[in-house]
């Protein structure tokens, strides 16, 4: 009884809160459901037909676990989602309360799960996921959620309480999700990238975990493909990146538009850009594979795959191209600069930086991203968000010529239209609030259809 | 005639760089070049003290716990006696939060640990239950800086207390500052600044930069600096004094 009430309480509170336009109701339903039965997670993850997946990391949880879901619907699954980012255990509740029937109960065959890091123990418990997958651990946020260590040493703890049926799908290139793999009394699923011809010069500004966990000692790095991850080892002997299980091989970038790989003797082709998008795509076929689904159906169905809000999501306004891409820490915006300046030619662009609670207070951050890389190459940029100030001082000292500071979302978008050739392509880069601010305002010009609706 | 040179000294750039420590690096070297003067950066890490005695001014960032463990040794047992040296020859140090603790007296843990410091500077510092996380605004009496406010950001959970030897860099109109209790905010003492704020801190402070640039150049005759437009870092310092204002 306890149950059903929860979730019809939950149930309202997202239709009112969708009614009002507060918001897409993405989480406020899990808060008034745990209030009045703190089990209905639990409970109706019982109820799922085949299990659940979840999915942590610091870059890459949306898409993996949107790439995730459709392999599954793909397969003719029903599948419930915490969509657009609401990754806290509140909005895995929302998630599954909107899914389930008049009796409380949820007749759905898969559920699929971005977790954040900090909420993963507490996930793993109420959900008794079948597969867990850590992408990998970047400075993110340390007003918010404190050094790298601490998030780690917390996801270790979670792995430690999985069922034993269930498998830990994890990243062998990134050092310190190794390091949490090889701590596991169960092997875990290792999945990496093998192409040296995609690595990077040497580790960017921002790299963190590189040392050695048993002597202390600087990892040496023969490849760095993404941040710190890569492939390592340790001088001494002490530690070096495990062979991945799964491995992407022969990598083909082709700008925003698309990537292609070879994993266990299977082409993949997925129309999502970015070196970064390849641990994503790896991630999910390793997850696919791990709950049954063959490989040739996996690379099949990832041809036809569509971004998540504001993750590579493509729009026209005035016969110019928006593409906006969501770049909230050092090594996301570092990644996503990489795609848009080097694979796709990027030459217009839209910087935004919020400092709200979703984004970080902490905007020193910037100063560990690359802008020197928009350098003689871009010819507009405009430095948007409640933080535009910042940006317009560390976009100076990395010599680039930017437009003035704009913190109105209207009048940033208005500047950027009109330095950009009609015809061409402007690549908007935002931290989290900054991009809802700037979807908001392209909703109101009817460029782009509200979030929930995608 | 060969240009005049500006050399940074980074301490364990790899380890000692969580909060974009970077950025203070990059501060200090484009207000140098800007003035005509060869830049260098001598990047410090562990088991190399090539180029130390080059150096002007020396930057000490942040770093978590693991990485703050693995330079302590090396920063005993081959730094120090360089850093002493260099310091005594009138060059510069800026340490940020951990530097800032580790070239103090000592860091006591909650646990009663006492970890030594190098003992540069008059402080000490203790674990707080709290950490100390937000915007920070001071108000220095330092002679040469206009204006006369630095902003920054603070995390923290060391609570560092001043000896007589050091006095504060300023007090805290906004944040918390050394400890949350005296109201000051990092420490003066010679040529070396110690502060926990970041955000970065000098790209919003120029002024600062300046400070340390010129009190490092001092001894080698050169006094004045050419003026800079620093229109955008100003701007970007008054961003935050107006936030301060509206509370």
């Amino acid at each position: 009884m306890r149950r059903a009430a929860a979730v019809w309480a939950g149930k309202a509170t997202g239709a009112l809160s969708r009614i009002s336009r507060l918001g897409g109701g993405t989480t406020l339903p899990g808060d008034v459901a745990r209030a009045i039965d703190p089990d209905v997670l639990r409970k109706l993850s019982r109820d799922l037909k085949h299990g659940a997946v979840v999915i942590t990391g610091t870059n890459g949880k949306t898409t993996t676990a949107r790439l995730i879901g459709w392999l599954l619907e793909g397969a003719g699954y029903s599948v419930v989602s915490n969509r657009a980012g609401a990754n806290l255990i509140f909005g895995a509740t929302a998630a599954a309360l909107e899914r389930a029937g008049a009796d409380g109960k949820l007749k759905v065959d898969w559920g699929v799960f971005e977790i954040d890091e900090a909420s993963l123990e507490r996930a793993v418990d109420e959900i008794q996921p079948r597969a867990a997958i850590v992408l990998n651990l970047f400075r993110d946020q340390l007003d918010r959620y404190g050094e790298l260590e601490a998030i780690a040493k917390r996801i270790e703890a979670a792995l430690r309480r999985l069922p034993d049926s269930s498998r830990a799908i994890l990243n062998a290139d990134d050092p310190r999700v190794a390091e949490i793999g090889m701590n596991l009394e169960q092997p875990p699923l290792w999945f990496g990238l093998d192409d040296p011809s995609v690595a990077m010069s040497g580790l960017p500004h921002a790299a963190d975990a590189r040392t050695c966990p048993r002597c202390g000692a600087s990892l040496v790095f023969d490849a760095v493909y993404v941040g710190h991850d890569g492939v390592y080892r340790c001088p001494n002997g002490d530690f070096a990146r495990p062979a991945p299980d799964l491995a992407a091989t022969h990598i083909d970038l082709k700008g925003f538009e698309s990537l292609a790989m070879g994993v266990s003797g299977v082409r993949i082709e997925l129309p999502l850009g970015g070196l970064y998008n390849c641990y994503n795509a790896l991630a999910a076929f390793a997850a696919g594979v791990t709950l049954g689904l063959d490989s040739a159906f996996i690379a099949d169905r990832f041809r036809t795959f569509r971004a998540a809000f504001g993750r590579q999501e493509r729009l026209d306004a005035k016969g110019r191209g928006l593409n906006l891409v969501l770049s909230k820490n050092p090594a996301g915006f570092n990644e996503t600069l990489r795609t848009a300046v080097d694979l796709a030619g990027g030459k217009n662009f839209l910087i935004g930086l919020n400092d709200k609670k979703a984004d970080g207070t902490d905007v020193s951050w910037i100063w560990d991203v690359d802008f020197e890389r928009l350098r003689g190459r871009a010819q507009v940029v405009v430095p948007a968000g409640n933080r535009a100030h910042d940006l317009a001082v560390r976009l100076k000292y990395a010599g680039v010529s930017a437009a003035p500071p704009e913190r109105d979302p209207a009048r940033a978008l208005d500047g950027l239209i009109e330095a950009t050739p009609e015809g061409e392509t402007a690549h908007l880069l935002c931290t989290y609030t900054a991009m809802l601010d700037l979807r908001a305002e392209l909703v109101r010009r009817g460029w782009a259809k509200p979030y929930w609706d995608t | 005639m060969a240009r005049k040179t500006f050399t940074v000294g980074w301490l364990y750039p790899d380890l000692m760089n969580i909060y974009g420590d970077r950025g203070n690096i990059l501060t200090l070297l484009k207000r140098a070049e800007w003035r005509g003067f060869d830049a260098r950066l001598v990047e410090l890490e562990r088991g190399t003290t090539h180029g130390i005695e080059d150096v002007d001014v020396f930057f000490f960032g942040g770093g978590q716990d693991r990485e703050q463990a693995l330079v302590y040794e090396d920063l005993l047992d081959s730094k120090q006696p360089l850093l002493e040296r260099a310091v005594a020859g009138g060059a510069g140090v800026l340490a940020v939060c951990g530097g800032y603790q580790l070239l103090g007296h000592y860091y006591l843990t909650a646990d009663g640990d006492r970890f030594p410091g190098i003992g540069l500077i008059d402080v000490r510092t203790e674990a707080g239950k709290r950490r100390f996380i937000g915007d920070v605004v001071v108000d220095t009496d330092m002679a040469d800086l206009h204006p006369q406010t630095l902003v920054g950001f603070e995390n923290h959970s060391g609570r560092t207390y001043l000896g007589p030897k050091a006095r504060p860099l300023g007090r805290v109109r906004m944040g918390f500052g050394n400890n949350g209790e005296d109201h000051t905010e990092g420490c003066l003492q010679g040529a070396i600044l110690g502060t926990y704020l970041h955000g970065s801190l000098l790209p919003k402070n120029p002024h600062l930069a300046d400070h340390l640039i010129r009190s490092a150049l001092e001894r080698r005759g050169i006094k004045d600096l050419a003026p800079l437009d620093d229109a955008a870092e100003i701007a970007a310092h008054q961003q935050i004094l107006a936030r301060a204002h509206r509370g």
